[in-house]
Formats: C-alpha cells, sequence, structure tokens
C-alpha cells in the first residue's frame, strides 16, 4: 500500500508540482485545489495503466477514484486485486 | 511589460526540445529530459495503440450513428489547420452527420473566416458561430494577458489566453452537445496537445463538474457574473445525464503530417493564413499571447505540445525548434495591444 502510494505522489510531485510538495496530504483534492487539471488527470491515468499494467474505463474515471493521493492508492489496490 | 528574454541560447533537451527553463526538468549526462525518459517505453508502444484507438472509433461509429435525432457528432472549429482536417476526416471516414461550432473571440483572422466558410460549403456541414460581446471578451484577455489565474499544470501547455478561450469552447460545445443529444463532441487536438488516454472517452459528468467549478472559480467576480453563461448550467448534470457524449480527437491516432494534412485540405480550397503567426492558422490573439506567457515564465505555451510530437516523430525537430525559439511577431503583438488597449 505505502508502495503504491509513494510511486503516485512522487508522479504527482515531480510532474504537477515540481517537486515542491509542501501542501499536498494524502487526502488533498487534485482538482479543486489546481494540482491536476483535466488533462493532467488524463496524464495520471496512462501513468497508472502503464506502471501498473491495468486499463482505467471510462466509467471509472470519477473523482472518488483519481482525485486524490488516497483515493488513487484505493481504486489501484481494488483493480490489482 | 518588456520583451521576454531571448530564448534562442537556452539549454534544450537534445532529443525533444524543452528547455532548461521548463519547470521541473531534469536533464540526465547525455542532455535527455526526464519527459523523454519517462515515455521511451510508451513510445514502442504508440502504433499499436493507435491502431486500437482507431478500431475503437470504428467500432463506435457503428454502434452510434444515426440513433441522435439531428447530428452524429458536433465539432468544436476553429477553422485553423487541425480542426478543418478533422472535420474533413470524420466526415470522409465515416459521413456522419455533423455540426461545427466557432467560437469567435473577436480575433479570428479574416483569412481564417474565409476557410471556415469554404471548409463547411464544400463538405456541407453545418456551421454555427457563436460570439460574446467585446466588453466581455476584451475584459477577459486583459485580465489574463495580465495574470496567470489559471493551475499551474494548465499553463504548462497553453497560455492563460489561450486556456481561458479554451475554457469557454470546451463548454459551449458540449452544452451544445447535450441540448441538442448530440453523441460525438469532436476537437482537432494535436497528437501532441492532449493524452491518447483521451482521444475516445466518455465524458464523465462528474468530472465535468468539478472541472467546471475549478474554472469558474479562478475568475475574478466581475467576469464570474458572465462567464457563468457560458459554462454548463447546474440543472443539466441532472435533466440530461443519459446524454454525456463521448469527446474525441482522432488527429491523436490517425497518420499526422503537416504537409499531408495541407494537401488534403488544398482539395477545400482551405488556404494558409498569412495574417497569424507561425503556431496557428487562425487566431490574431495568438502572438500576443505567446509574448505574455513567454515574459511570465520563460517558456513558450507550445512547447509541451511541439515537443510531445517531436518524441512521437510527428514533427522534426528543426521545424520544431524554429516554431517554438522563433521570437513572436512584434506587428502581432502590438496589433492585440492596440486591440485590448494595453
Amino acid at each position: 500500500m505505502n508502495e503504491l502510494k509513494n510511486k503516485i505522489r512522487t508522479f504527482v510531485v515531480e510532474n504537477f508540482l515540481f517537486s515542491n510538495n509542501e501542501n499536498l496530504e494524502d487526502n488533498t483534492s487534485f482538482l479543486e485545489e489546481g494540482i491536476i487539471d483535466s488533462t493532467g488527470v488524463l496524464e495520471l491515468v496512462g501513468f497508472i495503466e502503464e506502471e501498473f499494467a491495468i486499463t482505467v474505463e471510462d466509467e471509472e474515471l470519477i473523482p472518488e477514484n483519481l482525485d486524490s493521493i488516497n483515493n488513487v492508492t484505493a481504486y489501484l489496490k481494488s483493480k490489482i486485486n | 511589460m518588456c520583451a521576454p528574454k531571448n530564448l534562442t541560447n537556452i539549454k534544450i533537451c537534445k532529443r525533444c526540445i524543452l528547455p532548461v527553463t521548463f519547470p521541473g526538468i531534469k536533464f540526465d549526462d547525455q542532455g535527455i529530459c526526464n519527459h523523454c525518459r519517462r515515455q521511451e517505453s510508451t513510445a514502442a508502444k504508440a502504433a499499436d495503440r493507435k491502431e486500437k484507438y482507431r478500431k475503437r472509433l470504428d467500432q463506435l461509429v457503428k454502434e452510434i450513428e444515426n440513433k441522435a435525432p439531428v447530428y452524429d457528432a458536433i465539432m468544436a472549429y476553429s477553422g485553423g489547420k487541425d480542426s478543418s482536417y478533422t472535420l474533413k476526416l470524420i466526415k470522409e471516414r465515416y459521413n456522419l452527420r455533423l455540426l461545427a461550432l466557432t467560437f469567435d473571440n473577436h480575433f479570428v483572422s479574416p483569412e481564417a473566416m474565409k476557410n471556415i466558410k469554404k471548409v463547411t460549403n464544400v463538405l456541407g456541414i453545418d456551421h454555427i458561430c457563436f460570439r460574446p460581446p467585446w466588453q466581455f471578451a476584451k475584459a477577459l484577455f486583459i485580465l489574463t494577458a495580465r495574470e496567470d489565474i489559471f493551475p499551474a499544470p494548465a499553463l504548462l501547455r497553453a497560455s492563460a489566453i489561450c486556456t481561458a478561450c479554451i475554457g469557454i469552447v470546451k463548454s459551449l460545445v458540449l452544452k451544445t452537445a447535450l441540448e441538442m443529444s448530440i453523441p460525438f463532441v469532436a476537437f482537432g487536438w494535436s497528437p501532441g496537445q492532449a493524452p491518447i488516454q483521451s482521444a475516445i472517452l466518455k465524458t464523465n459528468r462528474a468530472l465535468i463538474r468539478q472541472n467546471q467549478s475549478a474554472l469558474f472559480n479562478a475568475y475574478p467576480t466581475e467576469i464570474k457574473s458572465k462567464m457563468d453563461q457560458y459554462l454548463i448550467p447546474d440543472v443539466y448534470y441532472e435533466k440530461y445525464k443519459d446524454r454525456f457524449p463521448y469527446n474525441i480527437h482522432p488527429l491523436a491516432f490517425f497518420h499526422y503530417d503537416e504537409e499531408h494534412i495541407k494537401n488534403e485540405l488544398d482539395e477545400l480550397g482551405w488556404q494558409n493564413p498569412c495574417d497569424t503567426d507561425i503556431n496557428s492558422s487562425n487566431c490574431l490573439l495568438n502572438a500576443f499571447a505567446n509574448y505574455c506567457h513567454l515574459e511570465r515564465h520563460q517558456f513558450h505555451p507550445y512547447v509541451w505540445e511541439m515537443a510531445n510530437m517531436v518524441r512521437q516523430g510527428e514533427v522534426n525537430r528543426d521545424q520544431a525548434i524554429e516554431k517554438i525559439y522563433t521570437e513572436q511577431n512584434l506587428n502581432m503583438v502590438n496589433y492585440a495591444k492596440k486591440m485590448l488597449e494595453i
């Protein structure tokens, strides 16, 4: 679980926060806080599909699965399991 | 407002052209950036992936065509090269019933307007043009020329002025699609503009709602009061919950080559405008938008798109360097400043 979380955090910090992660909590909303925009969400999807060898279906593209580090981690855990 | 620094001698990635000024970039000892390295594994699978998307769109069109009441697809149509070619591609390949919508931001080049008329006439496509009042457009562009009101990730891919314009375009086409029950919303994004994962995507109303709210909240009160009417009304999320369309941007997975595209467009009488800057084939505000972005961020707002296209082999690296590292046309910059009274 922690390894998943760290990989997601690293991707978000490196690609959207440019290594400045002081305000990024595990439950911070990416969209509400302007950390990731709508195109960025899809870049995140591209990353997790590639990194974890999964396919994110259209109906799974919802904030509950993708809008924070905790949400992505929980979603990935359920997919991988 | 001072001129952007000269970027001609700046350090850039030896593979993709991203500059050292691009936020968060890292170079390895071979001068290759972290974005190129990260995408090495995906690049190898790109051709298969594109083929998969082409088949998926073929299949979707079969499932959806002629089921909608009037139109099968609405196209966000700027009159530029990429959206004109996309219109031609989906008309000729799929023979869809199309509606083209142009957002006239008061800076659409007269030559682009002629192209819009020619292309829609030759292809036999219904066309509507939406123009907000000049006072609103002027206030919006003055604001975004002076301030970066949008989240930082959006400004990696486009200037604040373009982001403001595109935000309205996306909302208008979606709103029209919902009202008219149109199952496809098409865009002419180049292969470098948006990730392929978004090239065929069923729009999700929860995500759309959250995006619209983030866009709306970025604006100050005086803009919000007018902007509200261009975004998706709250009642639509429930009223039209079964009508949320597929977004498609076919250039992400069809063959993309600028010369081929221009030859195809020649057949329609489309002509490359002489009155726009090197990065646009429709907008007279673009050079100024780039200028403002360069001044504030020290990287070109098209560099992410161009770097992606160089990596994917869609654009020659030297051509990309010319597009990105040529100084903005000062006549065009001054034209926009005069219009906006900045």
